[in-house]
Protein backbone atom coordinates (compact mmCIF):
# COMPACT_ATOMS: atom_id res chain seq x y z
CA UNK A 1 0.00 0.00 0.00
CA UNK A 2 1.23 3.39 -0.80
CA UNK A 3 2.14 5.81 1.62
CA UNK A 4 -1.22 8.14 0.60
CA UNK A 5 -3.56 5.20 1.12
CA UNK A 6 -1.64 4.07 4.51
CA UNK A 7 -1.95 7.83 5.99
CA UNK A 8 -5.20 7.93 4.81
CA UNK A 9 -6.16 4.74 6.54
CA UNK A 10 -4.48 5.95 9.64
CA UNK A 11 -6.07 9.20 10.07
CA UNK A 12 -9.45 7.41 9.51
CA UNK A 13 -8.92 5.31 12.16
CA UNK A 14 -7.57 8.22 14.70
CA UNK A 15 -11.00 9.16 13.76
CA UNK A 16 -13.48 6.47 14.08
CA UNK A 17 -12.03 4.46 16.58
CA UNK A 18 -14.19 6.00 19.78
CA UNK A 19 -16.82 5.35 18.20
CA UNK A 20 -16.13 1.80 17.07
CA UNK A 21 -14.94 1.13 20.30
CA UNK A 22 -18.40 2.58 21.83
CA UNK A 23 -20.55 0.22 19.41
CA UNK A 24 -18.75 -2.83 19.82
CA UNK A 25 -18.87 -2.00 23.65
CA UNK A 26 -22.39 -1.37 23.09
CA UNK A 27 -22.72 -4.86 21.72
CA UNK A 28 -20.18 -6.71 23.91
CA UNK A 29 -20.70 -4.24 27.03
CA UNK A 30 -17.22 -5.26 27.90
CA UNK A 31 -14.35 -2.42 27.48
CA UNK A 32 -11.61 -4.71 26.76
CA UNK A 33 -13.11 -6.93 24.56
CA UNK A 34 -14.82 -4.05 22.55
CA UNK A 35 -11.05 -2.76 21.75
CA UNK A 36 -10.05 -6.22 20.75
CA UNK A 37 -13.00 -6.57 18.53
CA UNK A 38 -12.32 -2.90 17.17
CA UNK A 39 -9.11 -3.21 16.69
CA UNK A 40 -9.57 -6.49 14.78
CA UNK A 41 -11.90 -4.86 12.46
CA UNK A 42 -9.66 -1.83 11.55
CA UNK A 43 -7.33 -4.21 10.95
CA UNK A 44 -9.52 -6.13 8.61
CA UNK A 45 -9.89 -2.53 6.85
CA UNK A 46 -6.22 -2.53 6.10
CA UNK A 47 -5.89 -4.87 4.45
CA UNK A 48 -8.57 -4.38 2.00
CA UNK A 49 -8.14 -0.42 2.44
CA UNK A 50 -7.37 0.33 -1.64
CA UNK A 51 -10.77 -1.13 -2.17
CA UNK A 52 -12.38 -0.30 0.98
CA UNK A 53 -11.64 3.26 0.36
CA UNK A 54 -12.59 3.03 -3.08
CA UNK A 55 -16.12 2.26 -2.10
CA UNK A 56 -16.81 4.89 -0.08
CA UNK A 57 -17.72 4.38 2.98
CA UNK A 58 -15.27 2.67 4.91
CA UNK A 59 -17.40 3.17 8.07
CA UNK A 60 -19.97 0.70 6.76
CA UNK A 61 -17.44 -1.66 6.32
CA UNK A 62 -16.22 -1.60 9.87
CA UNK A 63 -19.11 -0.95 11.35
CA UNK A 64 -19.76 -4.69 9.54
CA UNK A 65 -16.57 -5.92 10.39
CA UNK A 66 -17.41 -4.83 14.33
CA UNK A 67 -20.66 -6.39 14.70
CA UNK A 68 -19.34 -10.26 12.76
CA UNK A 69 -16.62 -9.72 15.23
CA UNK A 70 -18.39 -9.53 18.22
CA UNK A 71 -20.61 -12.07 16.52
CA UNK A 72 -17.97 -14.35 16.51
CA UNK A 73 -16.42 -13.70 20.19
CA UNK A 74 -19.75 -14.11 22.14
CA UNK A 75 -19.69 -17.76 20.29
CA UNK A 76 -16.50 -18.13 21.94
CA UNK A 77 -17.39 -17.06 25.06
CA UNK A 78 -20.88 -19.04 25.44
CA UNK A 79 -18.60 -22.03 25.47
CA UNK A 80 -15.98 -20.52 28.37
CA UNK A 81 -17.81 -18.47 30.55
CA UNK A 82 -20.19 -19.67 33.75
CA UNK A 83 -22.68 -18.45 34.80
CA UNK A 84 -22.90 -18.11 38.77
CA UNK A 85 -26.41 -17.82 40.91
CA UNK A 86 -25.34 -14.78 42.88
CA UNK A 87 -23.64 -11.58 41.29
CA UNK A 88 -20.70 -9.88 42.08
CA UNK A 89 -20.83 -7.25 44.48
CA UNK A 90 -21.48 -4.15 43.28
CA UNK A 91 -18.67 -1.51 43.35
CA UNK A 92 -21.11 1.28 43.87
CA UNK A 93 -22.98 -0.42 47.06
CA UNK A 94 -21.39 1.78 49.29
CA UNK A 95 -21.05 5.19 47.51
CA UNK A 96 -22.58 8.23 48.78
CA UNK A 97 -25.74 9.40 46.09
CA UNK A 98 -23.77 12.26 44.63
CA UNK A 99 -25.81 13.44 41.14
CA UNK A 100 -22.39 12.79 39.44
CA UNK A 101 -22.66 8.86 40.70
CA UNK A 102 -26.02 9.04 39.75
CA UNK A 103 -26.12 10.02 36.36
CA UNK A 104 -22.61 7.31 36.34
CA UNK A 105 -25.19 4.74 37.78
CA UNK A 106 -27.94 5.46 34.90
CA UNK A 107 -25.64 5.03 32.15
CA UNK A 108 -24.39 1.65 34.01
CA UNK A 109 -27.70 0.55 34.38
CA UNK A 110 -28.74 1.50 31.07
CA UNK A 111 -25.56 -0.56 29.62
CA UNK A 112 -26.31 -3.58 32.19
CA UNK A 113 -30.01 -3.86 31.01
CA UNK A 114 -28.65 -3.89 27.10
CA UNK A 115 -26.41 -6.68 28.24
CA UNK A 116 -29.18 -8.87 29.54
CA UNK A 117 -31.49 -8.82 26.03
CA UNK A 118 -30.44 -11.30 23.57
CA UNK A 119 -27.35 -10.48 21.10
CA UNK A 120 -29.88 -9.56 18.03
CA UNK A 121 -32.24 -7.39 20.25
CA UNK A 122 -29.22 -5.77 21.60
CA UNK A 123 -27.30 -4.80 17.83
CA UNK A 124 -30.87 -3.71 16.95
CA UNK A 125 -30.93 -1.39 19.57
CA UNK A 126 -27.83 -0.26 19.36
CA UNK A 127 -27.87 0.03 15.99
CA UNK A 128 -31.41 1.84 15.58
CA UNK A 129 -31.33 3.57 18.15
CA UNK A 130 -27.98 4.80 19.07
CA UNK A 131 -26.34 4.78 15.57
CA UNK A 132 -29.86 5.95 14.27
CA UNK A 133 -29.78 3.64 11.44
CA UNK A 134 -33.37 2.93 9.08
CA UNK A 135 -35.09 0.00 9.95
CA UNK A 136 -33.62 -1.17 6.24
CA UNK A 137 -30.02 0.13 6.90
CA UNK A 138 -30.26 -1.97 10.05
CA UNK A 139 -31.47 -5.00 8.75
CA UNK A 140 -28.78 -4.60 6.28
CA UNK A 141 -25.92 -5.03 8.74
CA UNK A 142 -27.82 -7.62 10.29
CA UNK A 143 -28.35 -10.00 7.51
CA UNK A 144 -32.29 -9.85 8.44
CA UNK A 145 -35.42 -8.56 6.84
CA UNK A 146 -36.85 -5.01 8.01
CA UNK A 147 -39.87 -7.24 9.27
CA UNK A 148 -37.44 -8.79 11.85
CA UNK A 149 -35.94 -5.63 12.60
CA UNK A 150 -39.05 -4.20 14.26
CA UNK A 151 -40.04 -6.87 15.85
CA UNK A 152 -37.24 -7.46 17.45
CA UNK A 153 -36.67 -3.82 18.14
CA UNK A 154 -40.50 -4.24 19.60
CA UNK A 155 -39.85 -6.93 21.66
CA UNK A 156 -36.85 -5.46 23.03
CA UNK A 157 -37.90 -1.99 24.08
CA UNK A 158 -40.93 -3.95 26.10
CA UNK A 159 -37.71 -5.95 27.79
CA UNK A 160 -36.28 -2.55 28.53
CA UNK A 161 -39.52 -1.28 29.64
CA UNK A 162 -39.97 -4.00 32.14
CA UNK A 163 -36.27 -4.72 33.26
CA UNK A 164 -36.73 -4.45 37.36
CA UNK A 165 -33.16 -2.61 37.46
CA UNK A 166 -34.17 -0.15 35.19
CA UNK A 167 -37.49 0.74 37.14
CA UNK A 168 -36.09 0.09 40.19
CA UNK A 169 -33.38 3.29 39.38
CA UNK A 170 -36.28 5.24 37.83
CA UNK A 171 -36.32 4.16 34.33
CA UNK A 172 -39.61 3.26 32.66
CA UNK B 1 -35.46 8.96 32.69
CA UNK B 2 -38.39 7.18 30.46
CA UNK B 3 -37.24 5.43 27.19
CA UNK B 4 -41.00 4.44 25.66
CA UNK B 5 -39.50 7.75 23.97
CA UNK B 6 -37.33 6.35 21.43
CA UNK B 7 -35.35 10.21 20.68
CA UNK B 8 -35.23 10.26 24.68
CA UNK B 9 -33.39 6.65 24.07
CA UNK B 10 -31.04 8.21 21.86
CA UNK B 11 -29.91 10.57 24.31
CA UNK B 12 -29.51 8.34 27.13
CA UNK B 13 -27.44 5.61 25.04
CA UNK B 14 -25.68 8.46 23.75
CA UNK B 15 -24.84 9.68 27.11
CA UNK B 16 -23.80 6.33 28.37
CA UNK B 17 -21.45 5.29 25.67
CA UNK B 18 -20.15 8.74 25.42
CA UNK B 19 -18.99 7.84 29.23
CA UNK B 20 -16.71 5.10 27.66
CA UNK B 21 -13.31 6.16 27.40
CA UNK B 22 -11.48 4.38 24.97
CA UNK B 23 -7.27 3.98 25.25
CA UNK B 24 -5.76 6.00 21.73
CA UNK B 25 -6.12 4.29 19.11
CA UNK B 26 -3.80 1.52 18.30
CA UNK B 27 -3.11 2.42 14.82
CA UNK B 28 0.45 0.58 14.29
CA UNK B 29 -0.93 -2.81 15.83
CA UNK B 30 -3.78 -2.70 13.73
CA UNK B 31 -1.88 -1.75 10.49
CA UNK B 32 0.86 -4.74 11.55
CA UNK B 33 -2.23 -7.03 11.63
CA UNK B 34 -3.58 -5.82 8.87
CA UNK B 35 -0.51 -6.34 6.42
CA UNK B 36 -0.30 -9.79 7.95
CA UNK B 37 -3.72 -10.82 6.74
CA UNK B 38 -3.04 -9.24 3.55
CA UNK B 39 -0.09 -11.98 3.47
CA UNK B 40 -2.21 -14.72 4.53
CA UNK B 41 -4.30 -14.35 1.83
CA UNK B 42 -2.05 -14.17 -0.63
CA UNK B 43 0.38 -16.98 0.25
CA UNK B 44 -2.67 -19.24 0.84
CA UNK B 45 -4.00 -18.64 -2.70
CA UNK B 46 0.10 -20.12 -3.86
CA UNK B 47 0.27 -22.41 -0.75
CA UNK B 48 -0.38 -25.72 -3.03
CA UNK B 49 2.31 -24.79 -5.58
CA UNK B 50 5.10 -24.05 -2.55
CA UNK B 51 7.74 -26.22 -2.60
CA UNK B 52 9.01 -24.93 0.99
CA UNK B 53 7.06 -22.20 2.90
CA UNK B 54 7.61 -20.29 6.08
CA UNK B 55 4.33 -20.47 8.09
CA UNK B 56 3.31 -17.55 9.96
CA UNK B 57 1.95 -17.57 13.57
CA UNK B 58 1.11 -15.42 15.70
CA UNK B 59 0.00 -15.14 19.59
CA UNK B 60 -2.16 -12.58 20.87
CA UNK B 61 -0.26 -11.33 24.21
CA UNK B 62 -2.75 -11.77 26.56
CA UNK B 63 -2.89 -15.31 25.70
CA UNK B 64 0.89 -15.69 26.01
CA UNK B 65 1.12 -17.12 29.78
CA UNK B 66 -0.99 -20.48 28.21
CA UNK B 67 2.42 -22.17 27.53
CA UNK B 68 1.01 -25.63 28.42
CA UNK B 69 0.43 -27.81 25.59
CA UNK B 70 -3.83 -27.45 24.77
CA UNK B 71 -5.28 -31.06 25.76
CA UNK B 72 -7.02 -32.26 23.43
CA UNK B 73 -10.79 -30.78 22.62
CA UNK B 74 -13.66 -34.03 22.74
CA UNK B 75 -17.48 -33.89 22.65
CA UNK B 76 -18.55 -34.14 25.71
CA UNK B 77 -20.95 -37.33 24.97
CA UNK B 78 -21.97 -39.07 21.91
CA UNK B 79 -22.81 -37.65 18.90
CA UNK B 80 -25.01 -37.56 15.59
CA UNK B 81 -24.69 -35.57 11.91
CA UNK B 82 -26.39 -35.94 9.35
CA UNK B 83 -26.10 -33.59 6.07
CA UNK B 84 -29.11 -33.47 3.74
CA UNK B 85 -28.91 -34.13 0.33
CA UNK B 86 -29.08 -31.47 -2.03
CA UNK B 87 -32.54 -30.31 -2.59
CA UNK B 88 -33.39 -30.95 -6.70
CA UNK B 89 -34.55 -26.70 -5.92
CA UNK B 90 -32.58 -25.42 -3.70
CA UNK B 91 -33.05 -21.78 -2.21
CA UNK B 92 -30.69 -19.31 -3.77
CA UNK B 93 -27.15 -19.44 -2.30
CA UNK B 94 -27.78 -22.52 0.06
CA UNK B 95 -24.64 -24.71 -0.05
CA UNK B 96 -25.36 -27.52 2.52
CA UNK B 97 -28.01 -28.26 5.18
CA UNK B 98 -27.91 -30.81 8.21
CA UNK B 99 -27.96 -31.58 11.77
CA UNK B 100 -26.05 -32.17 14.64
CA UNK B 101 -27.93 -34.27 17.61
CA UNK B 102 -31.17 -33.43 15.52
CA UNK B 103 -30.33 -29.33 15.44
CA UNK B 104 -30.21 -28.19 11.77
CA UNK B 105 -27.89 -25.88 10.22
CA UNK B 106 -27.54 -24.29 6.97
CA UNK B 107 -24.78 -22.39 5.38
CA UNK B 108 -25.43 -20.21 2.81
CA UNK B 109 -23.88 -17.47 0.79
CA UNK B 110 -24.78 -13.88 -0.70
CA UNK B 111 -24.36 -13.03 -4.07
CA UNK B 112 -20.98 -12.26 -4.42
CA UNK B 113 -20.68 -8.33 -4.09
CA UNK B 114 -23.47 -7.95 -1.85
CA UNK B 115 -22.93 -5.66 0.98
CA UNK B 116 -19.07 -6.21 0.41
CA UNK B 117 -16.68 -3.56 -0.63
CA UNK B 118 -15.16 -6.14 -3.19
CA UNK B 119 -16.57 -7.52 -5.95
CA UNK B 120 -15.12 -11.11 -5.40
CA UNK B 121 -16.37 -11.58 -1.93
CA UNK B 122 -19.67 -12.56 -0.49
CA UNK B 123 -20.55 -12.99 2.81
CA UNK B 124 -21.49 -16.68 4.13
CA UNK B 125 -24.10 -17.20 6.56
CA UNK B 126 -24.47 -19.91 9.03
CA UNK B 127 -28.03 -20.65 10.68
CA UNK B 128 -30.06 -23.07 12.75
CA UNK B 129 -30.27 -23.94 16.25
CA UNK B 130 -27.32 -26.06 15.67
CA UNK B 131 -25.51 -22.65 16.18
CA UNK B 132 -27.01 -21.63 19.15
CA UNK B 133 -28.94 -17.95 19.22
CA UNK B 134 -31.12 -16.81 21.90
CA UNK B 135 -33.59 -19.03 23.52
CA UNK B 136 -36.71 -16.86 22.15
CA UNK B 137 -35.76 -17.60 18.27
CA UNK B 138 -33.93 -20.80 18.55
CA UNK B 139 -31.72 -19.60 15.43
CA UNK B 140 -27.98 -18.99 15.57
CA UNK B 141 -26.52 -17.09 12.77
CA UNK B 142 -22.84 -16.39 11.85
CA UNK B 143 -21.39 -14.54 9.08
CA UNK B 144 -17.71 -14.28 7.94
CA UNK B 145 -16.85 -12.27 4.71
CA UNK B 146 -14.47 -13.82 2.51
CA UNK B 147 -13.33 -13.90 -1.31
CA UNK B 148 -14.80 -16.37 -3.61
CA UNK B 149 -12.31 -19.29 -3.07
CA UNK B 150 -11.89 -21.96 -5.61
CA UNK B 151 -9.55 -24.30 -6.50
CA UNK B 152 -6.49 -22.92 -8.76
CA UNK B 153 -7.10 -23.88 -12.36
CA UNK B 154 -3.96 -26.02 -12.07
CA UNK B 155 -4.63 -27.42 -8.95
CA UNK B 156 -4.30 -30.83 -8.19
CA UNK B 157 -6.80 -30.87 -5.11
CA UNK B 158 -10.28 -32.02 -5.88
CA UNK B 159 -11.47 -30.15 -2.91
CA UNK B 160 -10.18 -26.46 -1.76
CA UNK B 161 -11.32 -26.35 2.06
CA UNK B 162 -11.26 -22.91 2.87
CA UNK B 163 -11.16 -21.04 6.00
CA UNK B 164 -13.07 -18.02 4.05
CA UNK B 165 -10.20 -15.22 4.03
CA UNK B 166 -8.94 -15.82 8.02
CA UNK B 167 -12.38 -16.51 9.48
CA UNK B 168 -13.23 -20.22 10.17
CA UNK B 169 -16.61 -20.77 10.40
CA UNK B 170 -16.17 -22.26 14.06
CA UNK B 171 -19.09 -20.86 16.25
CA UNK B 172 -18.96 -21.88 19.47
CA UNK B 173 -19.39 -25.84 19.67
CA UNK B 174 -19.52 -26.40 16.27
CA UNK B 175 -17.22 -26.31 13.05
CA UNK B 176 -18.74 -26.23 9.70
CA UNK B 177 -15.79 -26.86 6.61
CA UNK B 178 -16.13 -25.41 3.48
CA UNK B 179 -14.69 -26.53 0.28
CA UNK B 180 -14.80 -25.10 -3.36
CA UNK B 181 -14.45 -28.63 -5.82
CA UNK B 182 -13.24 -29.14 -9.14
CA UNK B 183 -15.57 -29.82 -12.32
CA UNK B 184 -14.94 -33.78 -11.74
CA UNK B 185 -15.84 -34.47 -8.84
CA UNK B 186 -18.90 -36.07 -8.50
CA UNK B 187 -19.08 -36.67 -4.49
CA UNK B 188 -16.90 -36.33 -1.31
CA UNK B 189 -17.28 -39.24 1.25
CA UNK B 190 -16.25 -37.88 4.89
CA UNK B 191 -15.49 -40.06 7.59
CA UNK B 192 -15.38 -39.44 11.49
CA UNK B 193 -13.99 -41.27 14.59
CA UNK B 194 -17.33 -42.55 15.50
CA UNK B 195 -17.93 -44.36 12.07
CA UNK B 196 -20.27 -41.95 10.79
CA UNK B 197 -19.61 -41.60 7.08
CA UNK B 198 -21.30 -38.02 5.24
CA UNK B 199 -21.94 -37.81 1.87
CA UNK B 200 -21.42 -35.02 0.14
CA UNK B 201 -22.82 -33.61 -3.34
CA UNK B 202 -21.76 -30.28 -4.55
CA UNK B 203 -24.33 -27.53 -5.30
CA UNK B 204 -23.37 -24.80 -7.69
CA UNK B 205 -23.50 -21.40 -5.76
CA UNK B 206 -23.10 -18.44 -7.78
CA UNK B 207 -20.70 -20.09 -10.12
CA UNK B 208 -18.54 -22.18 -7.51
CA UNK B 209 -19.33 -26.05 -7.32
CA UNK B 210 -18.90 -26.23 -3.13
CA UNK B 211 -19.89 -28.88 -0.83
CA UNK B 212 -20.11 -27.99 3.44
CA UNK B 213 -20.63 -29.85 6.50
CA UNK B 214 -20.83 -29.04 9.97
CA UNK B 215 -20.32 -31.43 12.93
CA UNK B 216 -19.24 -30.69 16.68
CA UNK B 217 -15.53 -29.30 17.38
CA UNK B 218 -13.89 -32.34 18.89
CA UNK B 219 -15.25 -34.79 16.29
CA UNK B 220 -11.99 -36.18 14.87
CA UNK B 221 -12.35 -36.48 11.10
CA UNK B 222 -10.63 -39.55 9.56
CA UNK B 223 -9.83 -38.69 6.02
CA UNK B 224 -12.36 -37.02 2.86
CA UNK B 225 -11.97 -38.55 -0.08
CA UNK B 226 -13.39 -37.19 -3.31
CA UNK B 227 -14.57 -39.21 -5.82
CA UNK B 228 -15.46 -38.97 -9.67
CA UNK B 229 -17.22 -40.51 -12.03
CA UNK B 230 -14.92 -43.26 -12.65
CA UNK B 231 -13.60 -43.93 -9.01
CA UNK B 232 -11.57 -42.20 -6.52
CA UNK B 233 -9.60 -39.09 -7.01
CA UNK B 234 -8.10 -38.45 -4.20
CA UNK B 235 -8.09 -38.26 -0.39
CA UNK B 236 -7.05 -35.80 2.38
CA UNK B 237 -6.28 -37.08 5.84
CA UNK B 238 -6.60 -33.48 8.11
CA UNK B 239 -4.76 -32.82 10.98
CA UNK B 240 -7.39 -32.71 14.09
CA UNK B 241 -5.56 -29.95 15.83
CA UNK B 242 -5.70 -29.52 19.91
CA UNK B 243 -8.35 -27.35 19.51
CA UNK B 244 -10.62 -29.74 18.40
CA UNK B 245 -10.83 -28.23 14.44
CA UNK B 246 -9.68 -30.00 11.81
CA UNK B 247 -6.99 -28.87 9.04
CA UNK B 248 -7.06 -30.40 5.73
CA UNK B 249 -3.98 -29.89 3.62
CA UNK B 250 -2.79 -32.15 1.29
CA UNK B 251 -4.71 -34.58 -0.62
CA UNK B 252 -3.42 -38.15 -1.97
CA UNK B 253 -3.85 -39.76 -4.95
CA UNK B 254 -4.24 -43.48 -4.55
CA UNK B 255 -0.99 -45.03 -3.76
CA UNK B 256 0.39 -41.97 -3.16
CA UNK B 257 1.96 -41.55 0.82
CA UNK B 258 2.32 -38.60 2.65
CA UNK B 259 4.89 -37.67 5.72
CA UNK B 260 5.11 -40.55 8.52
CA UNK B 261 3.53 -38.65 11.50
CA UNK B 262 5.57 -37.03 13.85
CA UNK B 263 5.90 -34.36 15.98
CA UNK B 264 8.18 -32.04 18.08
CA UNK B 265 8.82 -28.88 19.38
CA UNK B 266 10.75 -26.48 16.71
CA UNK B 267 11.52 -23.75 18.47
CA UNK B 268 10.80 -21.58 21.69
CA UNK B 269 11.65 -17.59 23.09
CA UNK B 270 10.33 -14.88 24.85
CA UNK B 271 8.98 -11.70 24.34
CA UNK B 272 8.46 -8.93 26.58
CA UNK B 273 8.84 -11.62 29.01
CA UNK B 274 6.21 -13.92 28.03
CA UNK B 275 7.38 -17.38 26.78
CA UNK B 276 6.42 -19.16 23.89
CA UNK B 277 7.03 -22.43 21.46
CA UNK B 278 6.06 -23.55 18.62
CA UNK B 279 5.31 -27.24 17.96
CA UNK B 280 5.12 -28.94 14.79
CA UNK B 281 3.13 -31.76 13.68
CA UNK B 282 3.64 -33.79 10.57
CA UNK B 283 1.05 -36.30 9.00
CA UNK B 284 -0.66 -37.25 5.78
CA UNK B 285 -1.90 -33.59 5.82
CA UNK B 286 1.58 -32.20 5.55
CA UNK B 287 3.16 -29.98 8.10
CA UNK B 288 1.14 -28.29 11.09
CA UNK B 289 2.35 -25.50 13.66
CA UNK B 290 0.47 -24.51 16.55
CA UNK B 291 1.97 -21.81 19.27
CA UNK B 292 0.86 -23.35 22.44
CA UNK B 293 -0.62 -19.43 23.56
CA UNK B 294 -2.87 -19.53 20.73
CA UNK B 295 -3.30 -23.77 20.17
CA UNK B 296 -7.03 -23.00 21.17
CA UNK B 297 -8.12 -22.18 18.15
CA UNK B 298 -5.86 -22.38 14.82
CA UNK B 299 -3.73 -24.40 13.77
CA UNK B 300 -1.31 -23.50 10.73
CA UNK B 301 -1.02 -26.06 8.22
CA UNK B 302 1.25 -26.44 5.32
CA UNK B 303 0.35 -29.03 2.07
CA UNK B 304 3.44 -30.86 1.72
CA UNK B 305 4.56 -34.32 0.92
CA UNK B 306 8.15 -33.95 1.41
CA UNK B 307 11.44 -31.83 0.54
CA UNK B 308 12.63 -33.91 -1.92
CA UNK B 309 16.07 -31.90 -3.03
CA UNK B 310 19.00 -31.37 -1.03
CA UNK B 311 19.27 -27.94 -3.04
CA UNK B 312 17.84 -25.52 -4.88
CA UNK B 313 15.55 -22.28 -5.05
CA UNK B 314 12.82 -21.75 -2.78
CA UNK B 315 9.34 -20.41 -2.45
CA UNK B 316 9.62 -18.70 0.56
CA UNK B 317 6.10 -16.92 2.02
CA UNK B 318 3.92 -16.42 4.85
CA UNK B 319 0.82 -17.88 5.93
CA UNK B 320 -0.13 -15.77 8.36
CA UNK B 321 0.85 -13.41 11.30
CA UNK B 322 -0.40 -11.15 13.37
CA UNK B 323 -1.28 -9.74 17.18
CA UNK B 324 0.37 -7.11 18.90
CA UNK B 325 2.95 -9.01 20.78
CA UNK B 326 4.65 -11.91 18.93
CA UNK B 327 5.02 -12.99 15.50
CA UNK B 328 6.75 -15.60 14.62
CA UNK B 329 7.38 -17.97 11.33
CA UNK B 330 7.82 -21.17 10.62
CA UNK B 331 9.54 -22.97 7.46
CA UNK B 332 10.63 -26.29 5.95
CA UNK B 333 14.67 -26.72 4.94
CA UNK B 334 16.12 -28.79 2.75
CA UNK B 335 17.11 -32.16 4.83
CA UNK B 336 20.89 -30.86 3.99
CA UNK B 337 20.43 -27.48 5.85
CA UNK B 338 22.68 -26.99 8.76
CA UNK B 339 21.21 -22.99 9.50
CA UNK B 340 19.42 -20.69 7.93
CA UNK B 341 19.92 -16.83 7.79
CA UNK B 342 16.44 -15.07 7.62
CA UNK B 343 16.78 -11.27 6.37
CA UNK B 344 14.02 -9.17 7.76
CA UNK B 345 12.80 -6.23 5.84
CA UNK B 346 13.56 -4.35 8.61
CA UNK B 347 17.43 -4.83 7.92
CA UNK B 348 17.86 -7.47 11.05
CA UNK B 349 19.65 -10.59 9.75
CA UNK B 350 18.70 -13.85 11.97
CA UNK B 351 20.62 -17.28 11.71
CA UNK B 352 18.77 -19.76 12.97
CA UNK B 353 19.24 -23.78 13.52
CA UNK B 354 16.38 -25.83 11.66
CA UNK B 355 15.40 -29.14 14.28
CA UNK B 356 14.53 -32.72 12.40
CA UNK B 357 11.31 -33.86 12.65
CA UNK B 358 9.86 -37.12 11.49
CA UNK B 359 13.09 -36.76 8.92
CA UNK B 360 12.23 -32.84 7.76
CA UNK B 361 14.11 -29.61 9.00
CA UNK B 362 12.00 -27.48 10.25
CA UNK B 363 13.05 -23.76 12.14
CA UNK B 364 11.19 -21.24 13.42
CA UNK B 365 11.75 -17.34 14.14
CA UNK B 366 10.87 -14.04 15.83
CA UNK B 367 9.44 -11.60 13.18
CA UNK B 368 10.64 -8.16 13.62
CA UNK B 369 9.05 -6.17 11.33
CA UNK B 370 6.01 -7.81 10.24
CA UNK B 371 5.85 -10.58 7.30
CA UNK B 372 6.84 -9.13 4.34
CA UNK B 373 9.13 -8.64 3.21
CA UNK B 374 11.04 -11.63 3.71
CA UNK B 375 13.39 -13.65 2.58
CA UNK B 376 16.04 -17.00 3.78
CA UNK B 377 19.08 -18.46 2.62
CA UNK B 378 19.70 -22.13 3.93
CA UNK B 379 23.90 -23.23 4.47
CA UNK B 380 24.98 -27.06 4.76
CA UNK B 381 27.51 -27.85 7.43
CA UNK B 382 30.67 -26.52 5.44
CA UNK B 383 28.72 -23.15 4.61
CA UNK B 384 27.54 -24.12 1.76
CA UNK B 385 24.05 -22.16 0.27
CA UNK B 386 21.62 -25.20 -0.16
CA UNK B 387 18.84 -23.18 -0.51
CA UNK B 388 18.00 -19.55 -1.71
CA UNK B 389 14.66 -17.72 -2.55
CA UNK B 390 13.33 -18.42 -5.60
CA UNK B 391 13.46 -15.42 -8.19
Amino acid sequence: MNARLDGEFREFMHARWPAMVRLAYGLTGDQGHAEDVAQAAFARAYASWPRVSRAGDPDAYVRQIVINQNRNRFRKHQVTERLTHSPPESGLADVAWTDATRHYDDRSVLIAALQRLGPRQRAVIVLRYWMDLTEHETAAVLNCSAGTVKSQASRALATLRQDTELVDEGFQ
Amino acid sequence: MRIDDERDLHGQLEAAFEAITPRPAPIDGAVRRGRAIRVRRRVAVAAGAAAAVAIGVFAVLSLLHQTASPAPVSPARPYTVTVQAPDPHPAPGLIASGTIDGQSWQLTAAKPGTGTPEPSEQIFTTSGPAFGGDATSRTGQALAVGPVDRPPGDSADPVFFSDISGLVLTRGPVQVQYGAVRADVTYVAVRLTNGTVLTLHPVAVYGVRAIAFAVPVGAGIVDATAYSRHGEIAAATPFNAPSGVAAFGVWLTPGQHGLTRASGRIGSGTVNGHAWSVTAYLGPWGICYQVPATGLTWAYCMPTTALDRNSGPLNSGTLSMTGDGLAVAAGHAPTSAAWVIVNQSDGTTTKVWPVTVGGQKLFVFQLRAGPDPLSWTAYDNSGHVVAWPAS
